[in-house]
């Protein structure tokens, strides 16, 4: 029998093992995918080697068809099989290479007993100081904090809970919903983030299945904080009190310009899905929409506005107030009060680094707190 | 002059890499992308970089029960626009998808003229489909990224990219050669 009629065969199984998936049968996808795998493996056996083309084709298939029957053994011995050989054209050595990482990520899930929830963002910062794979420490450490402060802000609005203005997220949410970090592919510098399935999602039965789309919930708020009008966010998160926060959570995301200038996110399962950019200019963006966010209370304050540009040197929220101090110059630390709307993940990162504080002056000299944002 | 029909049904009993049983699961992920948007009859924009033409787009209206069936927009998107590509191809060009091959994601359709149809894949073309609920930027923005990717990358086959706009109504196709 020749390429052809193994081929054939192989299609008819994967077709059948794609509608079985689509009927929610994984179990009979699966066995239908391994009997397309065995099919095109036999077919790989039947071809001419010059039919280059065909030929790495059909090797990415069989090892992807092992991969979809969760064989993942036979899918490593079929890529190292074939990469071993002089035979494979540079796109097939190319996704040959891209299936074995994916094998390798599953084979460490799997012995870790992870589970995950649906989706991964994939997080990227370009320009500046970074380069391609590499990135300053400092700069990162903050990105993966912020990124996961908008993550669990996401979950608790998913959850219905009341707005968290101080503190860290309950013991519960955080054992339940463990935000990871994962190795991505590089590029100018790139980190990958998943949710962890929660170990009692019983606990959360009310919430489903919501709360199985945070992944796609937090690409949505991202996208919407990034837009230029935000009636979009409104119907996303119609919440105000969370609204503004992530608002303000997008906002220290966004570059200044000064260390990078630019940072994409976009979902890692989802390649037809158009990266979410953010520039120095959305930055700005999002700071005017901040300020037209006025309280009543502050329209009828007809106050002079500073801006105080410094470190981020201490801060009480308990007491209400923050101290910014000015390093390499003779002026003297100043202290801010009336941090109320202050929130703790939004300016903890924040302490020891450079930020721009809005304030507002009083006539007896006392310093009030309006907004605050990262320098750098 | 009549405006052609895209030619959305029956789809596997011509394009023989499609089974019936998928075809079918295409045709109803289409009707239900083309039904957020649209009442049917609808003519659509069928473009590529040399030539352009009106084709009037005809589809059931999905019940509950298909609606319920592609709840899931991504998924719809995607099959729906496997099925107004694959349609789009053999009317535009006159290519049928002959072979699927997996990917580590998906899996590829490859298409090629009724008549040269051969045992092997070394004349084909691949197919690199996308589908999208958004504006007419969008559309262009995806068609040009597909093209970019084939010709920086190393992953390349002579492959024919097409992009449906669903809410638009607009299918936007450019051919693009390999390199390897």
């Amino acid at each position: 029998m020749s390429w052809t009629i193994h081929h054939s065969k192989s299609e008819e199984y994967a077709s059948q093992a794609e509608v079985a998936l689509k009927q929610g049968d994984a179990e009979r996808a699966a066995k239908l995918y391994q009997s397309a795998a065995e099919e095109e493996g036999t077919a790989l056996t039947k071809l001419d080697t010059s039919k280059v083309r065909t030929l790495g084709i059909t090797t990415i298939s069989a090892a992807s068809l092992w991969f979809k029957a969760h064989n993942l053994r036979q899918a490593e011995r079929v890529a190292f099989q074939w990469l071993a050989t002089d035979f494979l054209p540079d796109f097939a050595i190319d996704q040959l290479q891209t299936i074995l990482q994916s094998i390798w990520n599953e084979k460490i899930y799997r012995q870790s007993g992870i589970e995950f929830m649906k989706g991964e963002v994939l997080v990227s910062v370009g320009g500046g100081e970074v380069v391609t794979g590499g990135a300053p420490l400092h700069l990162i450490l903050r990105k993966v904090d912020e990124v996961r402060s908008f993550f669990y802000r996401t979950i608790e609005m998913l959850l219905n809970l009341p707005f968290r203005r101080h503190g860290s997220p309950s013991s519960d949410i955080q054992e339940q919903f463990r935000p990871w970090l994962l190795q991505a592919p590089p590029g100018s510098y790139q980190f990958a983030v998943r949710v962890q399935k929660p170990a009692q999602m019983s606990l959360f039965r009310e919430a489903t299945p919501e709360v199985e789309e945070i992944t796609r919930k937090f690409l949505k708020i991202v996208e919407d904080a990034a837009k230029e009008t935000h009636e979009d966010l409104e119907s996303t998160v119609p919440n105000p009190e969370y609204r503004e926060t992530f608002l303000k959570l997008s906002r220290n995301l966004a570059p200044t310009g000064k260390s990078f200038d630019r940072l994409e996110i976009k979902s890692a399962t989802d390649m037809e899905a158009r990266p979410i950019v953010f520039s120095p200019t959305s930055r700005q963006a999002i700071s005017k929409t901040l300020r037209e966010i006025k309280r009543p209370s502050e329209e009828k304050m007809q106050l002079e506005e500073e801006q105080v540009s410094g470190v981020l040197r201490a801060l009480h929220l308990d007491q209400d107030w923050l101290e910014v101090s000015f390093p390499g110059t003779d002026r003297e630390n100043i202290r801010i009060s009336h941090t109320g709307d202050v929130i703790d993940d939004l300016v903890g990162p924040m302490v020891n680094h450079r930020v721009i504080v809005d304030v507002a002056l009083r006539p007896d000299g006392k310093r009030l707190f309006r907004d605050i944002q990262s320098e750098e | 002059m009549t405006i052609p029909l895209l030619p959305l049904n029956d789809l596997a009993e011509r394009h023989h890499g499609l089974t019936p049983a998928l075809a079918e699961s295409y045709l109803e992920a289409a009707r239900v992308c083309l039904d957020w948007h649209h009442e049917p009859p609808q003519e659509f924009t069928l473009k590529n970089r040399a030539s352009e033409q009106q084709v009037l787009v005809e589809w059931e209206p999905p019940d509950e029960l298909c609606q319920g069936a592609w709840a899931n927009k991504d998924d719809a998107t995607r099959d729906g626009a496997y099925a107004c590509a694959l349609a789009a191809t053999e009317l535009s060009l006159g290519l049928l998808a002959v072979r699927r091959a997996e990917t580590r994601t998906g899996a590829d359709y490859y298409v090629a003229p009724i008549d040269r149809q051969t045992g092997d894949l070394e004349n084909c073309l691949r197919l690199e489909v996308s589908g999208t609920s958004l504006d007419t930027y969008e559309v262009h923005r995806r068609l040009m990224a597909k093209v970019r990717q084939a010709k920086e990358g190393k992953s390349n086959l002579p492959a024919l990219a097409i992009v449906v706009g669903f809410q638009v109504k607009l299918i936007s196709m450019q051919s693009v050669e390999g390199t390897s």
